[in-house]
């Protein structure tokens, strides 16, 4: 487990209300394995709020994933659907909660407001 | 260009040629697609050596083909003793049953043989061609050949398995066939194609609407999608036959999404087979009075994928509306942006506009209420993210230099936008169309939050925003000595003066000022924008003007069919029965099915409407068209709990009866009759 990882699953419980709106509830379980062993995260997520744990139960969805990948997701280097898409992650389940939990990926490092940057490109080409 | 033979059920969609072969093209998608990734590149059947001759053809269904097929070039005295039949149909792969017939008195004994072979081609691949970064294999089993291709996880497979006994190699199978006097010889090809998704299944196992469906069942759903909608008696001919291909191809294009196992809409066949946002909430607004159960599971959709970061690649910012979501091999390796892409600048405010009136028709309050923050959020970006250059409108311009959108607004190729000498503008653009959409976005949301919401003080807000826009806009787009607004500001703020079909959703949008409507309206019956058989994407006396331009000067359907019902929100009955009337000739010269465009020409010089020539078809709102121009006629409005139903039918149109409208109503029936001197309409 990544130090990023650990500090980012320690932050959402502050962060739901801000980012969780939506009807979307259930626990999502996060598989997490670096080839030998595998730590299971809950995410059960509910409106305005989501409560963090550990386990290997049962969940309304299921999502597998590298600890490298997950790395990247929590620290904005890697985009979610598209390492579903090839298939470098997987998932099983009610897709809305993976949805719902995205929201939670900050932007890729270094990323600006495009307001300022579409400002700042105007008054130079003026 | 040959014509080519399509057939489709949702995503999966397969094109051949005129005898049922397919050969690997890099240009066009011919070949087997499911979900972005084309797993049948090759497909050529062969008798003796061999290539066959079409005799005929039957593809009066959308998700199946029968090819009547002989050896060598049919003349004037056919005569062969022996002949073929393919007859094939779509599911999650295809299935094809493969006769061979015997005319003759003696023994036929002949090699059969079908090449084979998977590409694995990204559809972006098709238009873009790149090298392939993963590995193929071929691999022989008994009667079966089975095609791969992986790229580290990524993992697609193509099995080919035949009912009869064959001699199986890499590329292909072949049999030696012998068939008695006047006998047949079959055997039964299944396609299948498997995405592997979490551990090693395929990753449409899983969803509840998908797999191996029969064609019976396609053809079940196809024909209990056809009697949930309203029923059209007519004496126009062409209506009714649009009306009818419409729901045809409305129902093929219906596909799975991996989000919710919920059907939504494909955009059009072959290019856009997947979920646009702008795309599918116009044909979600041109559907609505006839097919209401299709809107909740997109709007659902749509609001589950909306934008939640900032990402410069994919063009996305918070609560933004995706543009468009891909699933194949470049999307997954982000080579291309669309997992999903966010590059469109109008899909945000029309999630607003689609939202409200679905409602207005439904009475579907719970949706409404479940979509609140999705719909803030929508409404919110108009005003942060949308608004780039702080200004009050709302602007675009792609952070993504290597294979984001130029222009990201409906007309979306590189010269789309441009003033009335051809000169290409600055970024970032703000398109007129944009400024209406933000504006309609902004009154329909206050009615929600008044109504729904519970937030009146945020109702006030919106539209006290709304009028400060509309008097804004009136202001900085009319161009006083053309007599009509600008088609968009340039980053100085300067107009872009040409002469554009975007007016017309300018009146849809309910931004013009009451005393310019009129002259809006001429523009767009003109002699520059009308042709004839619509209305232009561009003036024919603009810089860039081409009558087969894509977005410079052809017409398209779906454009007319928003302008149609712009007008009529006017007042201009007239007008907007004329474009449907136009629209409807045209649909003629295509048994019923409107393409995405066709040429701008005059309809004088041409006589019949010249398509465009890669233009897709079967394409969502071009099949929506139809639909919106019926309402438009009859005059549909929903008007509290009830529907208002005041027709104007042209003349020549005859009677048009619509039963069983559904909507928060129940079930209602509308009737209008063209317009004579001594016969007045009246409204039931």
């Amino acid at each position: 487990m990544t130090e990023a990882t650990e500090q980012f699953f320690a932050s959402l419980p502050a962060r739901a209300p801000e980012i969780l709106h939506g009807p979307v509830a259930g626990t999502l379980r996060i598989d997490i394995s670096d080839g030998h062993s595998t730590t299971h995260w809950l995410a059960r997520i509910r409106p305005g709020e989501i409560e963090i744990g550990q386990g290997s139960e049962g969940a309304d969805a299921v999502w597998y994933c590298g600890v490298d990948l997950f790395d990247r997701l929590v620290t904005g280097r890697s985009q979610a659907m598209a390492a579903l898409f090839r298939n470098e992650s997987t998932f099983t389940g009610n897709v809305l909660l993976f949805l719902a939990f995205r929201r939670f990926f900050p932007p890729p490092p270094g990323t600006r407001d495009p307001r300022e940057v579409a400002r700042e490109h105007v008054r130079r080409v003026r | 260009m040959k014509e080519l033979i399509s057939i489709l059920d949702g995503n999966t969609f397969l094109v051949s040629d005129r005898h049922g072969d397919i050969e690997p093209s890099m240009d066009f998608p011919t070949g087997l697609f499911t979900f972005d990734t084309r797993f049948l590149s090759t497909w050529l059947l062969l008798l003796d050596g061999e290539r066959l001759h079409a005799l005929s053809l039957d593809d009066s269904e959308s998700y199946r083909t029968r090819y009547f097929l002989v050896p060598g070039e049919p003349t004037h005295f056919l005569d062969t003793k022996v002949s073929v039949i393919r007859s094939r149909g779509i599911g999650g792969g295809f299935d094809e049953e493969l006769t061979v017939l015997n005319h003759s008195g003696q023994e036929l004994s002949c090699t059969v043989r079908i090449e084979m072979a998977a590409d694995f081609a990204d559809l972006f691949e098709i238009k873009d061609v790149q090298r392939k970064q993963g590995q193929h294999t071929a691999k022989v089993e008994e009667n079966t050949l089975r095609m791969t291709y992986r790229r580290q996880a990524f993992h697609r497979e193509t099995v080919v398995r035949s009912s009869a006994a064959a001699t199986v190699d890499k590329r292909g199978m072949t049999f030696q066939i012998e068939v008695s006097p006047h006998g047949e010889w079959t055997t039964r090809l299944s396609i299948s194609t498997v995405i592997y998704g979490a551990r090693g299944e395929d990753a449409r196992a899983q969803l509840p609407l998908t797999g191996t469906r029969t064609m019976a069942a396609i053809e079940a759903e196809h024909a209990e999608f056809v009697a949930k909608a309203p029923k059209l008696g007519c004496d126009c001919q062409p209506l009714a036959g649009a009306y009818r291909r419409s729901l045809d191809d409305l129902a093929a294009l219906r596909y799975e999404s991996i989000s919710l196992g919920v059907r939504l809409l494909a955009a059009g066949l072959p290019w856009f087979m997947t979920l646009f946002g702008r795309d599918s909430i116009i044909t979600s607004l041109q559907v609505l009075p006839f097919l209401p159960e299709l809107i909740p599971p997109t709007l659902t959709v749509l609001a589950g994928l909306q934008g939640v970061r900032l990402d410069d690649f994919r063009d996305e910012e918070p609560g933004k509306i995706l543009h468009e979501l891909r699933y194949g091999e470049a999307a997954g390796f982000e080579e291309q942006p669309h997992s999903p892409y966010y590059g469109s600048a109008d899909s945000t405010a029309l999630f607003v506009v689609l939202l409200d009136e679905y409602e207005r028709w439904t009475g579907d309050v719970a949706l409404v209420k479940q979509l609140e923050f999705a719909a803030r959020s929508a409404l919110t970006w108009i005003d942060t993210y949308g608004d780039l250059l702080g200004t009050g409108y709302v602007w675009y311009q792609t952070r993504n230099p290597r294979n984001g959108l130029e222009n990201q607004c409906w007309k979306d190729s590189w010269d789309a936008i441009s003033y009335s000498d051809g000169r290409l503008p600055t970024f970032p653009r703000a398109t007129c169309e944009l400024q209406g959409y933000a504006y309609d976005a902004k009154l329909r949301g206050a009615r929600l939050a008044r109504l729904y919401w519970n937030d009146p003080a945020y109702a006030d807000r919106l539209e006290r925003e709304a009028a400060e826009l509309k008097e804004r806009f009136n202001r900085d787009f009319w161009l006083p000595d053309k007599e009509y607004y600008a088609l968009a500001l340039d980053a100085d703020g300067t107009p872009v003066d040409a002469l554009s079909s975007n007016l017309g959703h300018l009146l849809w949008s309910g931004i013009v000022d009451e005393s310019r409507a009129r002259r809006v309206a001429e523009h767009l019956l003109g002699p520059r924008l009308y042709s004839g058989w619509g209305v232009r994407t561009l003036a024919d006396d603009q810089g860039r003007y081409n009558p087969i331009g894509y977005h410079v000067g052809t017409v398209w359907p779906f454009d007319n069919s928003i302008i149609a019902w712009g007008l009529w929100k006017y007042g201009f009955r007239q007008e907007a029965g004329q474009i449907c009337e136009s629209m409807l000739a045209a649909s003629r010269y295509f048994e019923g099915r409107l393409p995405e465009a066709f040429a701008g020409y005059e309809r004088e010089l041409t006589e019949y409407p010249v398509q465009y020539p890669t233009a897709c078809s079967p394409q969502a709102w071009s099949a929506g068209t139809p639909l919106l121009l019926l309402r438009v006629l009859l005059g549909l409005e929903p008007q509290g709990e009830h529907l208002i139903i005041d027709p104007y039918v042209p003349s020549g149109m005859g009677r048009v009866e619509l039963l069983d409208i559904p909507g928060r109503w129940g079930r209602v029936d509308a009737l209008g009759r063209s317009r004579t001197p001594a016969d007045e309409v009246e409204p039931r």
